[in-house]
């Protein structure tokens, strides 16, 4: 147990600068646009959206990918189903962190669909791989596509989304946060310093 | 620990995800019963309180949740008449230069969406305190965080709203909250001069939850786990006789509290004028003072998630 809270203290002691915002990225308008673009490359590259179903990974992708089954919705007229997954079962990493708090996946009929996974940042591609992964579990789409709304490089694995918001060069100490009005009151992608 | 440490501004109560509320309110619980653990928890870190409306009780209790973490406060309690603001600088404009010398930033603000323009271009977290009539976050947060710790739960609860139910920013707070959860069931208790609004209304059929509108009182007393009690905004009437007509009809006092179910408590936002008469404070159904102090726990909690 003091193990365990010399751990927390260390990391709030840390987190002072850690959290301080060094740049914005995206705005709330850029965010928007961003979406509005993905959605249509996403018709675009699947003729239509009648096969596509989005699973937002947890947290924050989730949010993103409903504003996207939102805006496919108006574009094609028809309901686009959407879900959300949670990755932390899978991930290679489990070891080496604190028990982080799980969420429930709650993943449509994805068999013989293709699924477009829905992330707010991709960055050494570990989180993408524990999703796929994960969605496996839901059964056997006929394709997985990639969308993610920052991609900040550093990958370590052979993973490359299929639609970006935007790419963000960052340095590898350097972590991008994207804020959500559902969870954060307000749309906005900023990088803290690490 | 994940959801917590994504957390970073506070800009209103529809922000707030089941899991996130109970993971601070199992936070907030831990610092009630075992406060030594977290006295040096923020130490070395700086809160500023800018505050561009009084308000004693909201601006007391974010310092003394701040120095009982270890950490340090600093603020203003007129920043609209005596900061730059009185020269003409922007909202904007100060949040960029009181966020260069402080870790965390609470707000208080006269006009509606105020929190959301100053956390766009904070580079440290922002908690709105207030915003003009819009949304009272850690108001609600308290305010739920008491329920639960009263009642025991909040899925199924039956709560009666009573008083200023147009322009009581808390309640509609609160309301936002509420609709979160499963089972609820309010009852908006007002004179029509001040009934509940009809986009809160909206909201509540959207999330399915059921809600009445009755001016009378004694009929909902009984039915309740809460009575939320509020304060009828003088300043709010056209006239003195249009104010004197509905103060005080809705009396919380010996007379209604016999009406009350033995488990059912009595909240108020405070501050109160007679709404609610002092004879029933030493009832164990007066649960206002206790909410009060509930919300330095939860404001430690909040500091706590946002700086972490």
């Amino acid at each position: 147990m003091r193990l365990y809270t010399n751990a927390r203290l260390g990391l709030a002691r840390m987190s002072v600068t850690e959290r301080r915002l060094k740049a914005t990225v995206m705005d709330a308008e850029q965010i928007r646009r961003s979406l509005s673009r993905i959605a249509h490359e996403i018709v675009e590259r699947n003729h239509g959206a009648g096969e596509v179903v989005l699973v937002g990974v947890y947290s924050r992708g989730d949010h993103l990918a409903r504003r996207l089954a939102g805006q496919l919705e108006e574009l094609e007229g028809h309901p686009i189903a959407v879900g959300a997954i949670d990755t932390s079962e899978h991930r290679d990493d489990r070891h080496l962190r604190e028990p982080a708090h799980r969420f429930k996946s709650d993943v449509p009929d994805v068999d013989g669909k293709v699924v477009v996974l829905v992330d707010d940042v991709i960055h050494r591609g570990r989180t993408a791989r524990a999703a796929m992964d994960a969605l496996l579990d839901f059964g056997r789409p006929r394709a997985i596509q990639l969308a993610v709304l920052v991609d900040r490089g550093h990958r370590e694995l052979p993973i490359r989304p299929d639609y970006v918001g935007k790419n963000v060069p960052t340095s590898d100490s350097e972590r991008i946060e994207v804020l959500v009005a559902e969870e954060d009151g307000l749309d906005q992608a900023v990088i803290v310093a690490g | 620990m994940a959801i917590g440490s994504r957390l970073r501004h506070i800009v209103e109560s529809q922000q707030f995800s089941r899991a996130l509320l109970e993971d601070l309110f199992v936070l907030a619980d831990d610092m009630k019963s075992q406060p030594h653990r977290y006295a040096g928890r923020l130490k070395g870190q700086l809160m500023a309180a800018l505050f561009y409306e009084p308000s004693t009780r909201t601006r007391l209790s974010f310092e003394a949740a701040m120095l009982r973490l270890g950490g340090r406060t600093m603020g203003t309690d007129n920043a609209r008449e005596f900061s730059s603001a009185a020269k003409g600088e922007t909202i904007e404009d100060t949040i960029r230069i009181v966020s260069g010398y402080s870790d965390v930033i609470v707000l208080r603000h006269y006009e509606e969406g105020a929190a959301r323009r100053a956390a766009a271009v904070s580079s440290v977290p922002v908690i709105n305190a207030g915003d003009g009539p819009g949304q009272h976050p850690t108001q609600a947060l308290l305010d739920l965080y008491t329920i639960r710790d009263e009642i025991g739960h909040i899925d199924g609860l039956r709560i009666a709203m009573v008083g200023d139910l147009a322009n009581g920013r808390t309640v509609r707070s609160l309301t936002y909250l509420l609709s979160k959860f499963r089972d609820i069931r309010v009852s908006f208790v007002a004179p029509p001069q001040v009934a509940m609004r009809q986009d809160i209304k909206e909201h509540l059929d959207e999330h399915r939850v059921t809600w009445a509108e009755t001016q009378d009182l004694d009929s909902v007393l009984p039915q309740v786990d809460v009575i939320y009690q509020t304060r009828i905004q003088k300043e709010r009437f056209p006239d003195e006789a249009a104010y004197l007509a509905v103060k005080g009809i809705y009396r919380i006092d010996a007379r209604a509290m016999a009406l009350l179910r033995d488990s059912a408590i009595v909240m108020h936002p405070l501050p109160r004028v007679d709404e609610i008469s002092p004879e029933i404070d030493s009832d164990p159904r007066a649960a206002y003072f206790r909410q009060a102090r509930n919300g330095m726990y939860i404001r430690m909690a909040l500091l706590d998630r946002v700086l972490s």
